[in-house]
């Protein structure tokens, strides 16, 4: 069922009087919500079976125990990067076509109907009004879906650029 | 053979490169096995490093298609906005007529929106396709760094490769070379007992 325009307008600006999660579940997911890709943290690989089997199978080949280590390492670390890179491009920030195509200033007897029971002026629907035409804009400086891959991609480069330089420089020095 | 039943192979303790619905798995893997092809009895390292290798001309493949595709989401974008096609419910159903119209796969009706928006601008499609270009120069810019960043890859595991080749070459070198001084000093140790005085 599609919403209607009116009834999408007056979700939006209830959703603009919250004041985030308040519950201690709700607080706890929306502190996730800036993670996207996980590769700033970490990586454990030392203690994977994948680690210490590609260690073994990497020590046949005659690199000393060092360099397996750094080997193993690297492929691993630039394998999550990959991974990462993949489920970043397959899966791009949605295309809000609602706001993208929204005629804002048609809506303006809407914003005042809804705006009215709290006794808005006329300055409180030009505001309501001005933001979501600069939310528009920045949803349409986004683009479609394949702008919005292409440019979340983008941001793994430095990621995949470290990545493959470790990896290329443990196999040249093992 | 595949690549993974190979005795020794890294390959299985390695997440392996993901394909998208649309695409070949039997393209990838003939990809693959063409570049394993060029190698004289390859390691299992160097296995891994050809593995990656061919995921990266894949990715150059991905981003060169999504050139094209930034080109008609900029052309359905000004179309929509130079005509009379503003549509309440999104112009998604332009993008799409746009789509078919540019692979020559268009309906009737399509074809009829395409052109009426094009005359409703004042456009030709060549016209529209530069101006295109010009709108999506920022995200094009962005696809060719993608692009850029997978040849640097490539080049990274090259090197790699390379440098794995060269020392399977310098190790069977050496071990030649040694086993030659080692028959050498077994020889002279021969002649050495032989000159020694009963």
């Amino acid at each position: 069922m599609t919403i209607s325009h009116r009834r999408s307008l007056a979700n939006r600006c209830n959703a603009l009087k919250s004041t985030g999660p308040k519950s201690v579940s709700g607080k706890r997911a929306s502190s996730q919500n800036s993670l996207k890709h996980g590769l700033n943290s970490v990586p454990g690989f030392e203690s994977s079976s994948e680690y210490r089997a590609l260690v073994e199978l990497i020590a046949e080949e005659g690199f000393s125990a060092f360099a397996c280590a750094d080997i193993a390492a690297g492929l691993l670390n630039y394998r999550r990067v990959m991974d990462a890179y993949y489920d970043t491009y397959t899966s791009p920030e949605p295309v809000d076509e609602f706001l993208r195509d929204a005629n804002v200033r048609a809506s303006n007897p809407i914003f005042r109907e809804l705006l009215s029971p709290s006794g808005s002026e006329p300055q409180d629907v030009r505001e309501m009004a001005a933001f979501f035409a600069s939310m528009q804009r920045q949803e349409r400086r986004k683009g479609g879906p394949v702008s919005r891959r292409s440019a979340d991609s983008h941001k793994l480069i430095r990621y995949q650029r470290n990545g493959i330089a470790r990896l290329s420089r443990a196999v040249r020095q093992g | 053979m595949p690549v993974q039943d190979k005795p020794k192979s890294l390959l299985p303790f390695l997440s392996s490169p993901k394909l998208l619905p649309d695409e070949s798995e039997a393209e990838f893997q003939s990809g693959l096995q063409s570049l394993l092809s060029e190698l004289d009895n390859p390691s299992p390292l160097a296995v891994a490093l050809v593995s990656q290798l061919n995921e990266s001309l894949w990715w150059i493949k991905r981003h060169t298609k999504d050139k094209e595709l930034l080109l008609h989401e900029a052309m359905a974008r000004l179309l929509s906005k130079a005509g009379s096609n503003w549509m309440p419910s999104g112009n998604s159903a332009l993008s799409v007529a746009l789509e078919h119209y540019l692979d020559g796969s268009a309906h009737k009706d399509e074809a009829a929106l395409i052109e009426q928006a094009l005359t409703d601008g004042n456009l030709t499609l060549s016209d529209l396709r530069v101006r295109a270009f010009k709108d999506a120069a920022r995200h094009i810019k962005m696809v060719d760094d993608l692009i850029h960043r997978q040849h640097q890859t490539i080049r990274h595991l090259q090197r790699g490769i390379d440098s794995i080749d060269y020392k399977s070459r310098l190790i069977k070198r050496m071990d030649l070379e040694l086993a030659a001084l080692e028959s050498k000093q077994s020889v002279k140790g021969v002649l050495s007992l032989d000159d020694k005085p009963s």
